[in-house]
């Protein structure tokens, strides 16, 4: 069963599972277990199909390991070497948290995304309860069809798939938790260290610098943790706090972004008046020139914090678009470098002229005749226009033919005249409008009595769900032809026609329960 | 579409127009016929600019001779670039309907920053480095200098310009500002001097307020417009204080120092030239004896030294003996000089009438009215016969003679104070004197005098009436329209209480409380967590933002905000508060959702939009009153009620409200955007508040949301954004539109 070319990370020798002894083996893709003497695992759990992994407690006597899966199973192993359980079991424990998360991303994708598909889709919801719940063909074939549709899908859309960005309150979400004794904790996942090492570059170098060189990766977060960088309000810089150069950068980082100046002119404030009041003019207070030394300093902590907060929500902002779109960051940086420089002013009118637009725009005013239409985006288009007939005996027009063609109907329709005095009279059309009309003559039986009226919605809706599995189940026999593999042969011959099977005894339950019903 | 107003044919530039257009154009016409002034206001985003430019081409063209220029002024550089770019839709639809090429000739004229294309000097940040460095290139004596030593730079676009530029009229077409430059580097012309030389044969002109209302720049630039012109304050809420700040001096210790230090490099360069040219200086003498004024060509460079009072009052004699020759002025300034250093060394605040410090000035300093009132001029003849380049140095002596020429003009409507310390800080020892104007219809009284049809236009210009009365003028039409609208796409609330009935408010005594600061970021971060994209919240003032940012950090408030939105605040800084508010935009754009933090009264208040998705909710905390203490407000305030009868609290709830009104209208830029008004104070409900909002916006208070609590609002707030959200079904207002164009159809 177990084929050889599996890659075995581990083997723990002595593993009791179900009071028997064994083997534990973990491999590339899977954890399995044998028991002694035989060279079959009875025992075996992909790590995708495991949720988590639970030790004992240090104290205890017996030394297990329990596997909780997906489904809610779970198994345990009791580490029975007397001399090296403990160490057996960490090292397991070690290794299965490397793995764990690898295949736990994959997992959780694509349940996520079947969650997703079926939330979104009632239909398919209901297809699946119809299809799965009630067992006619089993979850994974019904979404064998599926996902490689959607994936289909993926596999177009992917170049320009969106990256997750970052809370913004993610600084906010290491809460400090006290721990009694006059200390405080903070709880990082690699999630927050993910996201900080994003937001700040600068403090991602600092780490590489110094850890593990100079200081250990506890140490560095918890002088992170203390530094003024973390605390938004607090402004002294002690010469020690490695985060101070931090701090430094982002300043310089900002003082760039603000000198680079905006790329919008619409939003230019420094452009905004045209003629401003030369100095000493106006009734306005006159800004003092010496800020710094007669503000306080709480003033001064206050516009600290004004700033990083515009600072920070620019980097978050900036790091959720970074890799997005590198290349075209890269353009439009050199572009608005150039509009700095005031004689390339060739560059800027485009973006100008198109915000002036957008600004002047009244489009409730306009006329009708911009109404956008969806283009179609074929592949091929002459499959489209000329169907799947085959080629050879088919007669083109050519579309010679057909301006002509056109242009003879329109010369005939130019010269059409309405022959106004052969038409019918008017009583015999009217009595025909009359027959026509609902109550008439030719229109009984058919208005008043159509199916949708004369059956209850819930037998249409139960029937609906029954045609619509019935469709599902065609659907896949009809993917089955042409027979070309062994395998499409066994799922035709073998389940599948069971499957039909039972959906026509659902249906014939629900009919025969319907006429119990109506008798 | 063509329309038919009152027997006059408009080419509109749409297939449909909103009902409020045809009622503004109508009363326009009106005012245009009468050849009298006008007070209109239309919200924002129903095509007030539109309407207006359709209205005036189609006078102008049907009556040539009544209407023959209009000037259209507007606050901001992208307003008036947005006009031009209106102005060309309505004109490519004149060819496109009559057929007829176009014969209008309208500009844009902005300061030399925005048009110069000389390499060097456009590269310049600041304008003021722009203009120096224009005039340093383009001044007369500079280039009379260049004819004798070739070596002296001058600006080849100018000298271009100066050759051949007049002769050839500019053809005509509509000359955006980058037009004007395309315009100016194909024929290798200055595009400014260009612009303002055309501006005087030009159909339409668009500029900024300033080149009408300021005396120092109205009398170069718009000195020869003709009287037959209408001319249009788009965005005019704030004219007031554009005309006051036009007027006003502040001279600070700093100034002197400067001014201390002009002093001495005009004498030194004096006895210099004493020595080696001396008939420069008695030809000057000759000249002033004579009462020559300069020769106008001369003048239009020397932009600098323009005379600030208003030109019926500059007189037309000679300049006094007593500061004819050089040195005699300069030690006139100089006794001036030395008065104002010991007026400024006092240790408590002096507030007196322009006739008061005359007097004052007499007696200390034997300084008479009639030479100060000479100053300006005087010291404009000097610099130039000194041949001193870089003006911008002596931007300090200016502003004294300025205000020199100002203080002995002007008996009446202005004040003067002399602070010997900020209020603030009481400590240290910071003397101001300002001489501020309390008046605004003395910059604005020859516009109104000189133009026979004068449009003050905005979409904030609640209650009416206030304007005439204040600015001093009789208008033949007053007029307020309200938008009409296929859905409710705007939402006022006022938010009265917090949750736990304590009532929000921005007022002086409670501003400070816990509770109320609470609240404000309780209704802060509900209102994050749902409404979509963009949200702008204003304060009432910058110090009052950084006490409640502080706070709501130390409580964790932004932290919880930060989970559903990205913040951004505006600084005191304008360019990092672009870098925001373009990182905001983006935010907006991308979908993370943002919150721009801002002040009303501030820059972002009164110059951008939020259109659409940038700005889904505007929060305004509090009631945006002007600082009450401050001594030159409460000097106006006692200004207009002695000469207005206008109460001091009237004015100061309009003050507060025009600008509460300016920050909220700013998320509904039209009828397709939607978005939430919300008042966060509880006097907002009290009816003097609430009856001075624009008509627009009071139509949708209903007594229902009045005093709410932030639930209640919450509750409010997501039935209207989840009606908003709803597609917007054109076909209604379609049916609507056009039940009405039919009937007006012409």
């Amino acid at each position: 069963m177990a084929s050889l070319s599996e890659e075995v990370l581990l083997v723990v020798k002595r593993v009791r599972q179900r009071k028997q002894d064994g083997t534990l083996y973990l491999m590339a893709e899977r954890i399995a277990w044998g028991p002694e003497g035989k060279d079959r695992f009875t025992v075996s759990h992909l790590y995708a199909d495991i949720r988590c992994q639970k030790i004992s407690p240090d104290g205890k006597a017996k030394i297990q390991l329990q596997l909780v899966l997906h489904t809610g199973e779970s198994t345990t192993f009791h580490f029975a070497n007397e001399s090296t359980a403990l160490k057996d079991r960490d090292a397991t424990k070690e290794l299965l948290q490397q793995l764990l998360p690898k295949f736990k991303k994959k997992a959780n994708k694509e349940l996520e995304e079947k969650n997703r598909m079926l939330q979104e889709d009632p239909v398919l919801f209901q297809l699946y309860k119809d299809l799965v719940v009630s067992q006619v063909i089993s979850a994974e074939e019904f979404w064998a069809n599926r996902l490689s549709l959607s994936s289909v899908e993926h596999s177009i859309s992917n170049n320009n798939k969106q990256e997750v960005g970052i809370s913004a309150a993610f600084l906010a979400d290491i809460r400090p938790q006290t721990d009694g004794c006059n200390g405080l904790r903070y709880n990082l996942t690699t999630d927050i260290i993910e996201s900080i090492f994003r937001t700040y570059p600068t403090v991602k170098q600092k780490y590489s610098e110094n850890v593990p060189h100079n200081m250990t990766e506890k140490e560095f977060w918890t002088r992170f943790f203390q530094s003024h960088y973390f605390h938004r309000d607090r402004i002294s810089t002690g010469l020690q706090d490695i985060f101070s150069e931090c701090a430094k950068q982002d300043e310089k980082g900002l003082k760039s972004m603000v000198t680079q100046g905006v790329k919008n002119p619409m939003v230019d404030l420094l452009s905004l008046e045209d003629k401003t009041l030369d100095e000493g003019y106006g009734t306005a207070t006159v800004p003092t020139t010496s800020n710094s030394s007669n503000k306080s300093l709480r003033e001064n902590s206050n516009s600290a914090i004004i700033k990083r907060f515009n600072h920070h929500s620019a980097m978050v902002l900036a790091a959720g678009l970074r890799r997005a779109d590198a290349p075209s960051d890269q353009a439009s940086e050199t572009s608005s470098t150039d509009g700095n420089s005031r004689d390339s002013d060739f560059f800027q009118p485009p973006l100008k002229k198109v915000k002036l637009q957008e600004a002047i725009e009244y489009d409730d005013l306009q006329g009708d005749s911009g109404r956008k239409t969806i283009s179609l985006n074929l592949k091929k288009s002459d499959r489209y226009s000329h169907g799947p007939t085959p080629l050879q005996s088919q007669h083109y027009t050519t579309s010679q033919d057909i301006i002509t063609s056109i242009s003879i109907i329109q010369h005939e329709m130019r010269s059409y005249k309405p022959r106004l005095t052969q038409v019918m009279s008017s009583s015999a059309a009217s009595s025909a409008i009359i027959a026509l009309s609902p109550g008439g003559v030719l229109m009984q039986g058919g208005a008043q009595q159509t199916i949708n009226q004369l059956v209850p919605t819930d037998v249409q809706s139960e029937l609906k769900h029954l045609y619509m599995a019935a469709g599902e189940l065609l659907r896949h026999f009809w993917s089955c032809f042409p027979v070309s593999t062994p395998f499409l042969e066994e799922k035709l011959t073998g389940h599948l026609e069971e499957m039909l099977q039972a959906a026509y005894n659902k249906f014939q339950a629900w009919q025969t329960r319907r006429m119990m019903r109506k008798t | 579409m063509k329309l038919n107003i009152e027997g006059l044919l408009v080419y509109f530039p749409y297939d449909y127009i909103y009902p409020e257009q045809y009622s503004y154009m109508l009363e326009l016409k009106r005012t245009l016929d009468a050849k009298g002034h006008g007070v209109l206001e239309m919200p924002s985003g129903t095509g007030k600019t539109i309407s207006l430019l359709s209205l005036i081409v189609a006078y102008q063209k049907a009556y040539p001779l009544e209407v023959t220029k209009l000037v259209y002024c507007s606050r901001t550089v992208p307003e008036i670039e947005k006009v031009v770019e209106e102005l060309r839709k309505l004109m490519d639809y004149y060819a496109k309907q009559t057929g007829v090429k176009n014969d209008f000739l309208a500009l844009a004229l902005s300061s030399r920053k925005n048009l110069c294309i000389h390499p060097e000097v456009s590269s310049l940040r600041f304008g003021k480095e722009v203009d120096g460095k224009c005039h340093s290139l383009t001044a007369s004596y500079i280039r009379a200098q260049h004819h004798s030593n070739p070596s002296q730079p001058v600006c080849q676009f100018f000298e271009e310009f100066d050759a051949v530029g007049r002769q050839v009229p500019i053809p005509p077409g509509i000359y955006n500002l980058d037009d004007l430059k395309d315009f100016g580097r194909r024929k290798g012309w200055c595009p400014y001097f260009l612009a303002r030389y055309a501006i005087l044969h030009a159909n339409i002109v668009v500029y900024s307020y300033h080149y009408l209302l300021d005396p120092k720049i109205a009398d170069l630039v718009s000195k020869e417009l003709a009287k037959k012109s209408v001319v249009v304050f788009d965005e005019a809420h704030n004219i007031d204080n554009v005309c006051i700040d036009s007027m006003s001096v502040n001279i600070t210790r700093r100034t002197l120092d400067r001014c201390q230090t002009n002093v001495e490099t005009l004498q030194n360069t004096i006895s210099r030239i004493k020595e080696t040219d001396a008939a420069k200086l008695r030809e000057e003498y000759r000249r002033l004896v004579e009462g020559l004024k300069e020769a106008n060509v001369a003048r239009e460079t020397d932009i600098y030294l323009s005379n600030p009072v208003l030109p019926d009052e500059i007189l037309q004699e000679a300049v006094p003996g007593s500061i004819r020759t050089a040195e005699h002025f300069v030690g006139f300034i100089k006794r001036f000089l030395e008065y104002l250093k010991a007026r400024l060394r006092i240790h408590h605040v002096v507030q007196e009438s322009a006739p008061q410090f005359l007097k004052d000035i007499y007696e200390k300093v034997c300084i008479d009215r009639k030479p100060l009132r000479f100053c300006a001029e005087r010291l404009r003849s000097l610099l130039r016969t000194l041949e001193i380049a870089d003006i911008a140095d002596f931007s300090a002596i200016t502003l004294i003679s300025h205000f020199a020429t100002l203080v002995s003009t002007y008996s009446k409507g202005f004040t003067i104070i002399i602070e010997p310390f900020e209020d603030r800080t009481p400590t240290i020892a910071n003397p101001v004197l300002h001489f501020s104007c309390m008046d605004p219809s003395i910059a604005i009284k020859p516009v109104f005098g000189r133009f026979q049809s004068v449009i003050i236009t905005s979409g904030t210009l609640s209650p009416l009436d206030i304007y005439p009365r204040i600015l001093d003028f009789r208008p033949v039409t007053m007029a307020s329209f309200t938008m009409t609208l296929a859905r409710t796409c705007l939402c006022p609330l006022i938010v009265g209480r917090g949750n736990d009935q304590v009532a929000m408010t921005s007022k002086f005594e409670t501003r400070e409380d816990f509770a109320v600061i609470r609240n404000y970021g309780n209704l802060l971060l509900e209102m994050s967590a749902i409404v979509p994209d963009g949200i702008v919240a204003f304060f009432t003032s910058y110090i009052y933002m950084e006490n409640i940012v502080a706070s709501w950090y130390e409580q964790g408030i932004l932290e919880n905000i930060q989970r559903n939105k990205l913040i951004f605040i505006e600084t005191q800084d304008a360019a990092e508060t672009s870098m925001a508010l373009e990182k905001y935009q983006e935010a907006c754009e991308n979908g993370r959702g943002a919150i721009l933090l801002s002040v009303a009264r501030g820059k972002v208040s009164e110059g951008i939009d939020f259109v659409h998705h940038f700005g889904r909710a505007v929060i305004m905390f509090g009631v945006p009153y002007v600082y009450t203490q401050s001594r030159i407000l409460k000097a106006r305030l006692e200004y207009l009620r002695d000469q207005f009868q206008i109460r001091e609290n009237d004015f100061l709830t309009f003050d507060a409200m025009r600008h509460a009104a300016q920050c909220v209208g700013r998320a509904i830029r039209g009828k397709t955007d939607y978005g939430l008004m919300i008042f966060a104070d509880k006097r907002y409900a009290r009816a003097d508040k609430r009856g001075k909002l624009p008509r627009w916006i009071q139509e949708h208070l209903t007594d229902g949301s009045l005093n709410l609590t932030i639930d209640e609002t919450v509750q409010l707030s997501k039935h209207f954004l989840r009606q908003m959200a709803q597609p917007f079904r054109r076909v209604t207002t379609r049916t609507f539109l056009s039940l009405f164009n039919d009937l007006n159809q012409a």
